[in-house]
């Protein structure tokens, strides 16, 4: 190990790659893993694993509609693993998106209903900043605890879930519940059908992708968001407190960091992301507010966001290939005898296989650093104490 | 609103207790011992599905399966039990051997937990999101004397399944165990200073993996009750948040079981409000989801420290360096 240590200041990876190298590796290692425990459970299915995967693959790239498909689906998925990492990276676990998207989605959907003599594009771009506002006042409710009382985000975000979760019902059963009462006897809940001026348009047939799709001007913008999130960690000057933040808030503070205000704006900043999430749903898929909406989104983001190694660019590709794996149920449905509910099953071991993976890739960059910085200051072996400890297990 | 209602509603009450105290009570081994398990809501929903597996193998419907009465009645509440643990392992494995934030893999239990539930019922019972209603269940009874209170508040203690006094009774020797026994202390310890822990020569490791399978088959076993005892089915979604109100009990209850028992009762109470007791004053001018909201709003209260400061054990969360080790 010594001589290994030695050896490395002279012919070492700049060390930006080696992460890079480093986190895509674990990322590849973790997707064999997921794929190879896949395999045995359809074998124990009594199917080919060849054929399921290829069933998925094919009909995931099937035609235009089919892509289509895959990118609506992720467009929530970006905008909740977008909302995650933007906490993230200050140190702070943002578990509530799921919670902030709810409440964004009765927001918004009170704006749609209350705002419609607005012409045009003016309607839907209220609606949306209503969805950002509603994400963002409920974020600042733990962020403001978080700062003032110490209240850990953690447990005050998933109360604040469960608050939500009533926050809709007492929406869809008072305020916002239908008043021209839908068409059939037994309904569902829900509010009235918007103006269609306050939808996002489709964006979808420009490409030949069917409407079915639902393929909205939405995907763009999280696109876009997910560059302002990367200009922001890397570009701008609350992207950097929050990394000094996020790395150690000792030495943040001792550089005059204001820690409590970083926290709060992050927390803002993921609000207003969460605040997007369901806008898929309410403006591209179903123009209403439903009872049986799609919940969970918020903490798919959370596994899409550690797909996607906390990076605002992975995320969209981790969303996509989440979305992808997701379109695959319908494949299974359809071309196989394995239960549509193996691809939750795969999506679970590949997250799980990404969080172990990517924590021991973790440990190993931190040693090697350690090893460098011990080469560097010209120390022969540096097996601290800490060093040791990593080696175990 | 009458005797009659609040006698009912305390009986809903004593049913949502079973439910949370029993997962609030794996939570508290797995805290205890160091880890924190966000995941309860997943384990519990692993337990209904299964716990409803296992009663009818062992306990039939008539058509398929054993049918061993009572018995297997049991057998398949330990199932969900067993089932609950089983997937708590890989909590365990997550948290304690590659030292996984322990935030991070609870999301992920809860996460897995839906698609594990539909598999598991594709498996079973070859529909994705539930089981025939009207399984058995074993044999109600009522209290002697509590029973017999005059006024309708008799009916609190009626007609009542043995799991809720097998739970109510649970806090004595879990309060004998954690705060009287050599393996009490040690889980304790493993959860306040691991590294003292260790210094006197006790793994650290098999501890925790004791408090975290504990909690999967506290949870799996609360599951199971809910499926088999409560609904008589499996349905998904049917856990309701429950494992986030044990959660939120757990923290409440300052991570203490006789307190916990208190704060379960109360949480459940508060549930069966909008149940029972919708036309009593107040309650009837408040509608039932700021009603169903109380459970949380108190525990950020608390957690916020405006009210009193509850304390987590010290390492909880904290992973081990020297786990792997033991």
């Amino acid at each position: 190990m010594s001589a290994a240590a030695t050896s490395l200041p002279s012919r070492s990876r700049p060390p930006w790659l080696d992460a890079f190298v480093g986190q895509g590796l674990a990322l590849l290692f973790a997707f064999a893993i997921a794929v190879a425990v896949g395999s045995l459970i359809i074998i124990l299915y009594g199917e080919n694993p060849l054929t399921v995967y290829g069933a998925m693959l094919s009909f995931g790239f099937r035609d235009a509609t089919s892509l289509g498909n895959i990118l609506s689906i992720a467009t929530p998925l970006i905008f909740a693993a977008l909302a995650v990492s933007v906490c993230f990276k200050g140190g702070l676990f943002n578990i509530g998106v799921e919670g902030q998207f709810l409440v964004g989605m009765v927001t918004a959907s009170w704006a749609a209903l209350a705002f419609d003599f607005l012409p045009g594009l003016t309607h839907m771009i209220v609606v949306l900043v209503f969805a950002c506002i509603g994400g963002m006042v409920y974020a600042a409710v733990p962020g403001i605890l978080k700062v003032t009382t110490g209240a850990h985000e953690v447990v005050t975000t998933i109360m604040m879930n469960q608050i939500a979760i009533s926050i809709v019902k007492f929406a869809l059963d008072g305020p916002l519940r239908f008043t021209k009462a839908p068409p059939g006897q037994n309904v569902d809940l829900r509010t009235d059908i918007f103006e269609s001026s306050a939808l996002v348009p489709d964006l979808g047939h420009l490409f030949g992708v069917e409407s079915s799709a639902h393929l909205s001007w939405l995907f763009p913008i999280a696109i876009v968001a997910s560059v302002f999130v990367w200009f922001l960690i890397k570009r701008m000057r609350l992207g950097y407190e929050a990394r000094a933040v996020g790395s150690s808030a000792g030495s943040a503070r001792a550089g005059g960091i204001s820690i409590g205000s970083v926290q709060i704006k992050l927390f803002l900043i993921s609000g207003a992301l969460a605040g997007l999430v369901g806008m898929q749903q309410v403006l591209a898929e179903r123009g209403a507010l439903v009872q049986n909406y799609e919940a969970q989104l918020g903490f798919t983001g959370i596994a899409v966001a550690f797909l996607g190694q906390n990076n605002p660019i992975g995320i969209v590709f981790a969303a996509i290939l989440w979305a992808f794996l997701s379109r695959g149920e319908t494949a299974l449905q359809i071309e196989t005898d394995v239960p549509r509910e193996f691809v939750i099953i795969l999506q679970g071991i590949l997250i799980f296989c990404v969080v172990v993976v990517y924590q021991i890739a973790k440990r190993r960059l931190a040693r090697r650093e350690l090893q460098r910085a011990g080469a560097e200051v010209g120390l022969r072996d540096t097996a601290a104490p800490s060093d040791l400890a990593l080696e175990e297990g | 609103m009458d005797l009659q209602d609040i006698g009912a509603a305390i009986r809903i009450a004593f049913i949502y207790f079973t439910i949370v105290y029993l997962t609030g009570l794996g939570g508290l081994f797995s805290e205890r011992s160091g880890i924190v398990n966000i995941g309860l809501e997943g384990l519990m929903v692993v337990g209904t599905v299964s716990g409803a597996a296992g009663v009818a193998l062992f306990a039939g419907p008539a058509s398929d399966g054993l049918e061993l009465g009572p018995g297997g009645v049991v057998l398949g509440l330990l199932i969900g039990a067993l089932c609950g643990a089983l997937f708590a392992s890989v909590h365990a494995v997550a948290t304690i051997n590659f030292r996984v934030d322990h935030i991070v893999s609870g999301v992920v239990i809860n996460l897995v937990a839906v698609g594990l539930a539909r598999f598991l019922s594709y498996v079973f019972f070859e529909q994705a999101t539930q089981s025939d209603p009207g399984g058995p269940h074993l044999s109600r009874f009522d209290i002697p004397l509590l029973s017999d209170i005059p006024g309708g508040l008799g009916v609190a203690f009626q007609n009542l399944s043995p799991v809720v006094i097998f739970a109510a009774l649970l806090v004595f020797p879990v309060t004998y165990v954690l705060y009287r026994t050599r393996w009490g202390l040690r889980l304790r310890s493993a959860g306040e200073n691991p590294e003292a822990t260790r210094s006197l020569g006790v793994a650290v490791a098999p501890l925790r993996w004791q408090g975290v399978l504990l909690s999967g088959a506290l949870a799996g076993l609360a599951g199971g009750f809910l499926s088999v005892e409560v609904v008589g089915n499996w349905r998904e979604g049917q856990t309701l948040g429950l494992g986030f109100i044990s959660l939120a009990a757990l923290i409440l209850s300052n991570w203490d079981p006789r307190r916990l028992m208190v704060v379960a009762f109360l949480f459940g109470f508060a549930l069966a409000i909008p149940l029972r007791l919708d036309d009593a004053p107040v309650i009837s001018a408040l509608p039932d989801q700021f009603i169903n909201m109380i459970p949380y709003v108190v525990t950020i209260v608390a957690i916020a420290g405006f009210v009193g400061r509850v304390r987590p054990p010290a390492a909880a969360g904290r992973a081990y360096e020297g786990a792997g080790g033991g």
